[in-house]
């Protein structure tokens, strides 16, 4: 537990503070916010078509509102806890970048979920907005995380458990 | 409930938990964050005794304020100001952390309850607090920019250490901080040890 939780934090804060560079924000993070905010408004739009994107902004054409997708909005910290989780764990780097993968989708799904959520919901309340969105959202998020990495383990589990059936 | 499928048990549960959990800590959010408040007034009043008077309880939220003052829109020493320049301080994105905490150990099927989640808030308290005292630095060096880098005498750090500072615990520690104390509590509970079997984390 000590040797996982030190890899873990080590991956962490390394990942976290790569982020963070001018350089990784400029040429990563922004253009991936601004593809989800193309892909929020691409999911809105044959349901409602008052929704437009621009760059890391989403926006009702009607009222107004719009919302930023900005750092924390995007994912992209959870899905550094998930990779630090999963690399800081004894698996094959088959499983690892496997699980990363499917690990991210499953982020980034419950993550447009999020912002679309919010984008209609701040439109018509904003006192729901920011609670939801400032502290029931990431709670949320996290819970993601924290399923996929122990739908992981019992993965492994599972798989070791055959393997060891087929060698016995 | 599904006593032979603990993680059914616990998604269920979770789910359940989370909403009311969240809406007591709303309810008595302001009375929480009190003693972390105090704790970082004391702390920060020691810290920059020329910069911050105090971080006081303002309803849900605090009020940090400083020694100085504004005048036609330009920050002054407070003996020139009209009135004395506060930040108004939002414990609660720190906070939180409590209430997912609560969510996640009441879902768990575990021997014993109560003791386990004083534990719990004992080690989750002061990451809040500190989370706080980062929030104030970041409120104090956006807001006052050089006024308090050139403080003589006293240390401040360097303006990318506050930024990723208040980024890791405003951003990542209220809600990796619960996962990690649940994970590390429930290492012997059925959830963990039937779910992972062989891949537990030892």
């Amino acid at each position: 537990m000590k040797r996982f939780i030190s890899i873990f934090l080590l991956i962490l804060v390394s990942l976290f503070t790569l982020e963070m560079l001018e350089p990784v924000q400029k040429h990563v993070i922004v253009p991936f916010t601004s593809l989800l905010a193309y892909l929020s408004a691409a999911l809105i739009l044959p349901f409602d078509e008052t929704a437009i994107a621009y760059g890391k902004i989403l926006q009702f054409k009607d009222t107004g509102f719009a919302v930023s997708i900005e750092a924390g909005c995007n994912g992209v910290e959870a899905t550094i806890v998930l990779i630090a989780a999963i690399v800081a764990f004894p698996a094959s780097w088959r499983d690892r970048i496997l699980a990363i993968f499917l690990g991210f989708l499953a982020i980034q799904v419950m993550n447009l979920a999020r912002i679309i959520s919010l984008f209609y919901l701040g439109n018509w309340n904003m006192n729901y907005f920011e609670w939801i969105h400032l502290y029931l959202w990431p709670a949320l998020i996290m819970l993601d995380v924290l399923i996929v990495f122990v739908v992981y383990l019992r993965y492994l589990s599972r798989k070791d458990g055959q393997t060891e059936l087929a060698h016995g | 409930m599904d006593e032979h499928n603990p993680m059914r048990h616990f998604l269920i549960f979770v789910f359940i938990l989370l909403i009311p959990c969240f809406v007591l800590w709303t309810v008595f959010n302001g009375p929480i964050a009190i003693p972390a408040i105090g704790l970082t007034h004391f702390a920060l009043t020691h810290w920059f005794p020329d910069v911050v008077q105090a971080l006081y309880v303002d309803g849900s939220h605090a009020v940090l304020m400083t020694e100085f003052g504004e005048k036609d829109g330009k920050m002054v020493p407070l003996l020139e100001a009209e009135y004395r320049l506060g930040f108004k301080i939002n414990p609660g994105i720190v906070s939180y952390s409590l209430p997912f905490y609560t969510a996640l150990h009441f879902a768990t099927t575990r021997k014993e309850y109560m003791g386990s989640y004083m534990w719990g808030i004992f080690i989750l308290y002061p990451l809040l607090w500190f989370g706080l005292v980062c929030i104030c630095l970041k409120e104090l060096m956006v807001n006052l920019g050089a006024d308090f880098f050139n403080q003589p005498g006293v240390f401040v750090p360097n303006a990318d250490v506050i930024g990723i500072l208040y980024q890791f615990n405003v951003l990542i520690v209220p809600t990796l901080a619960p996962a990690i104390v649940w994970l590390w509590q429930s290492k012997d509970t059925t959830l963990l040890q039937v779910t992972l079997g062989k891949a537990r984390i030892t």
